[in-house]
């Protein structure tokens, strides 16, 4: 499958690990399907907080794998896991967990109000949590997200027809936000199942775009 | 009634001779002499810091039920002269002195009354509210007891850093607010919107106010008991045990009213008739390895004293009060002043929340997790409830796992995996159902064969990775069904 066409260039200005690393005070947003690898980037965001405190991950529908997790670098004896099937009870868990929390990963469920999530915004803000939230229903309300990437295209390499195994994940999304400067860029994230993440910086395109945040 | 050197009453520790309390792994100083803090040993040291500043040091590691113990003594001598003692910590009791005021005739009276009958090293505050008494006792002097008559005003001239979490307290200074007094004077809703449920319990406290105890109406009968008529229990760990039952039971009850306790009573039957009871307040809301250890410390109290439990225990009864569904108490218990807040910066926080979150969603569902060996990628995490030591695993992570599912692991796992509809052709996946679409199959791996013991009934199963145009996905087919494992998200 080729990639998409966008012409290879650098993003000058930006330095791409730390688009992928965690701000306090910040909301980054992951929008793509469940199956698109934004499960694994999101906690790849707790890996260098998780070397100071605790972090910690809200998972509602009850299946992240904590191994993902240390696969890409969560230290293992500081990642707690918060499971909240109840989408009512959602706000308040992620409002009390803002609080007190460093970094925080979490699943949205459909149906959180648009005003509890500027709330919670406003939360992080004051706390300097760093907080990833990844949607599973429709994507945040503009303004929420400092950072937003959306899966624009999914890639693996090692299988073949019954041969091999999955061994590469290439991962396309498309930024936009305050934290590129309110441009929309292109990123291809690497991941080859070790506790490194690899951005590939020579995916780049300089669309002007809307801010999300 | 706070004793700052309970710790150190050791009955292992020579008698004159300096000593530092360590606990924890790694082990940490809690508490040492005047001489040897003088010496440069700060609480929260590892003990190897400590012991190259004071070489010839008693070091004696922390037994909180021997504290326990021996606070007891003094708990029971104190009962006689007021009611209603509520235990916080061995070394830290509050009275509700009210009553006793009028009984004694005022706070002097009492206070020289409480006074007689203690060891030394007590020191007492008396003010209105546990934490304002918690600061008072914080400034009295052995003899010389602290009784405040204004408190708001006494608590106005408190430097902030009495608040206790460092950052909160930083950004206060920074803002130039640097006593209670000046934070009192601020409006609370600005405090609020600025700093949350932190801010907020700031202010109240500033205020002079503790937080609010919301007697409610409860829909549940709260209080939780056992009956060991048949069996009695006789070791304080046995009764530790059953207590853990019925915290959570207790606990999951108040959880449906979106509450939770902040003090216990413990109510003990002995054999012979003997009823014992010990009210235990504790700074936040308790969860069942809090309370539990709570009840270990009263046993261990109360078993180790002559006449204590005769028989053992028959019944045991847990009833909570001082409910309340929100804030929390900045902390009673921290040396103003100390290091310990800077070695464990942020770590109130962290764990405040989690307590909460425990609160919302039940300790089982905020969760820690150790590897562990296995073969497919759920056997390989070890689940256990946040604020649990980690158990030993049975499973070695570091044994070779013939087998083993290859990384990368999918980050989204099931321990049941639910049935999914594959189309086959041939041996060959071609669609596979996602929630309501059928995806093509762009390419898979596999399959790899997992045979488990058959003769504990574990069946064959044939392993699969299917790429969509959606995502990947791990597969198992056991006896031509297939299962949905895992999602490489």
């Amino acid at each position: 499958m080729a990639l998409p066409d966008v012409a290879p260039q650098s993003m000058a200005g930006f330095d791409l690990e730390s688009i992928l690393t965690l701000r306090p005070g910040r909301i980054t947003e992951l929008d793509g399907a469940v199956g698109s690898g934004l499960t694994r980037l999101g906690l790849r965001f707790l890996a260098g907080p998780s070397t100071r405190s605790e972090v910690v991950a809200v998972d509602v529908k009850g299946w992240l794998s904590p191994m993902a997790a240390w696969e890409v670098g969560v230290e293992p004896g500081r990642l707690v896991v918060v499971r909240c099937p109840d989408p009512g009870m959602w706000t308040q868990v992620a409002g009390v967990l803002v609080e007190g929390v460093r970094a925080l990963y979490a699943e949205v469920p459909a149906g959180v109000k648009e005003h509890d999530l500027r709330r919670l915004t406003a939360l992080a803000r004051a706390r300097r949590a760093g907080v990833v939230l990844r949607p599973l229903g429709p994507e945040l309300p503009a303004g929420i997200a400092h950072l937003r990437l959306r899966v624009v295209e999914v890639r693996w390499e090692g299988s073949e027809r019954g041969h091999g195994r999955l061994t590469r994940r290439h991962l396309v999304m498309e930024a936009t936000g305050k934290a590129v400067a309110g441009m929309r860029r292109r990123i291809e994230v690497v991941d080859d199942g070790s506790n490194v993440v690899r951005v590939v910086s020579r995916v780049g395109a300089g669309e002007r775009g809307r801010a999300a945040g | 009634m706070w004793f700052p050197e309970w710790a150190l009453e050791r009955e292992v520790a020579p008698p004159g001779e300096p000593v530092v309390v360590i606990e924890g792994n790694p082990a940490r100083v809690v508490a040492g002499s005047a001489s040897i803090l003088a010496r440069g040993v700060e609480i929260g040291m590892l003990r190897r810091q400590a012991e190259a500043l004071a070489p010839s040091v008693t070091v004696v590691e922390r037994d909180r039920g021997e504290e326990a113990r021996r606070f007891e003594q003094v708990v029971t001598a104190l009962e006689k002269v007021v009611a209603r003692v509520e235990a916080s910590e061995p070394g830290l009791a509050f009275v509700p002195v009210e009553g006793a005021l009028r009984y004694y005739g005022g706070e002097e009276p009492l206070v020289e009354r409480v006074a007689e009958i203690l060891p030394p090293g007590a020191r007492l505050g008396v003010a209105d509210g546990p934490w304002a008494a918690r600061q008072a006792a914080g400034r009295a002097q052995e003899g010389r007891p602290f009784l405040v008559e204004d408190t708001p005003a006494f608590l106005a001239d408190l430097e902030v850093s009495v608040l206790g979490p460092e950052e909160l307290v930083e950004t206060f200074r920074w803002l130039g607010v640097s006593t209670l007094g000046a934070l009192a004077a601020l409006p609370r809703s600005a405090l609020a919107s600025r700093f949350g449920a932190a801010g907020l319990d700031a202010h109240r406290l500033a205020a002079g106010e503790d937080r609010p105890v919301r007697p409610r109406v409860m829909g549940v009968e709260a209080a939780v008991e056992s009956s060991h008529g048949g069996e009695p229990l006789v070791m304080a760990d046995q009764v530790a045990f059953v207590a853990r039952g019925l915290a959570a039971r207790m606990l999951a009850a108040l959880r449906e009213q979106a509450t939770a306790p902040y003090r216990v009573l413990v109510e003990v039957e002995a054999g012979d008739g003997t009823i014992r009871r010990r009210v235990w307040r504790s700074i936040d809301p308790f969860t069942e390895q809090t309370l539990t250890e709570r009840v270990w410390w009263q046993m261990k109290a109360w078993m180790g004293t002559p006449g204590g439990v005769p028989g053992g225990v028959v019944r045991l009864r847990l009833d909570p009060s001082d409910l309340s569904g929100e804030g929390r108490q900045l902390p009673l218990l921290e040396q103003v002043g100390s290091t310990w807040q800077e070695v464990d910066e942020g770590r109130h926080d962290t764990d405040r929340a989690l307590s909460r979150a425990q609160v919302l969603v039940g300790p089982d569902a905020v969760l820690r997790s150790v590897p562990q060996g296995g073969r497919m990628p759920h056997e390989r995490v070890r689940w256990l409830p946040w604020g649990e030591a980690p158990p030993t695993s049975e499973r070695s992570e570091p044994a070779p796992w013939p087998g083993q599912t290859p990384s990368p692991t999918p980050a989204l796992v099931s321990s049941r995996p639910p049935l999914v509809e594959v189309e086959w052709d041939d041996g060959m996946p071609v669609r596979i159902r996602l929630g309501t679409r059928w995806e093509p199959v762009l390419t898979w791996s596999g399959p790899w064969r997992l045979v488990g013991r058959w003769w504990r009934g574990e069946r064959v199963a044939d392993r699969y990775q299917i790429v969509t145009s959606a995502g990947a996905v791990l597969c198992v087919v056991v006896e031509g069904r297939s299962y949905l494992a895992g999602v490489y998200d």
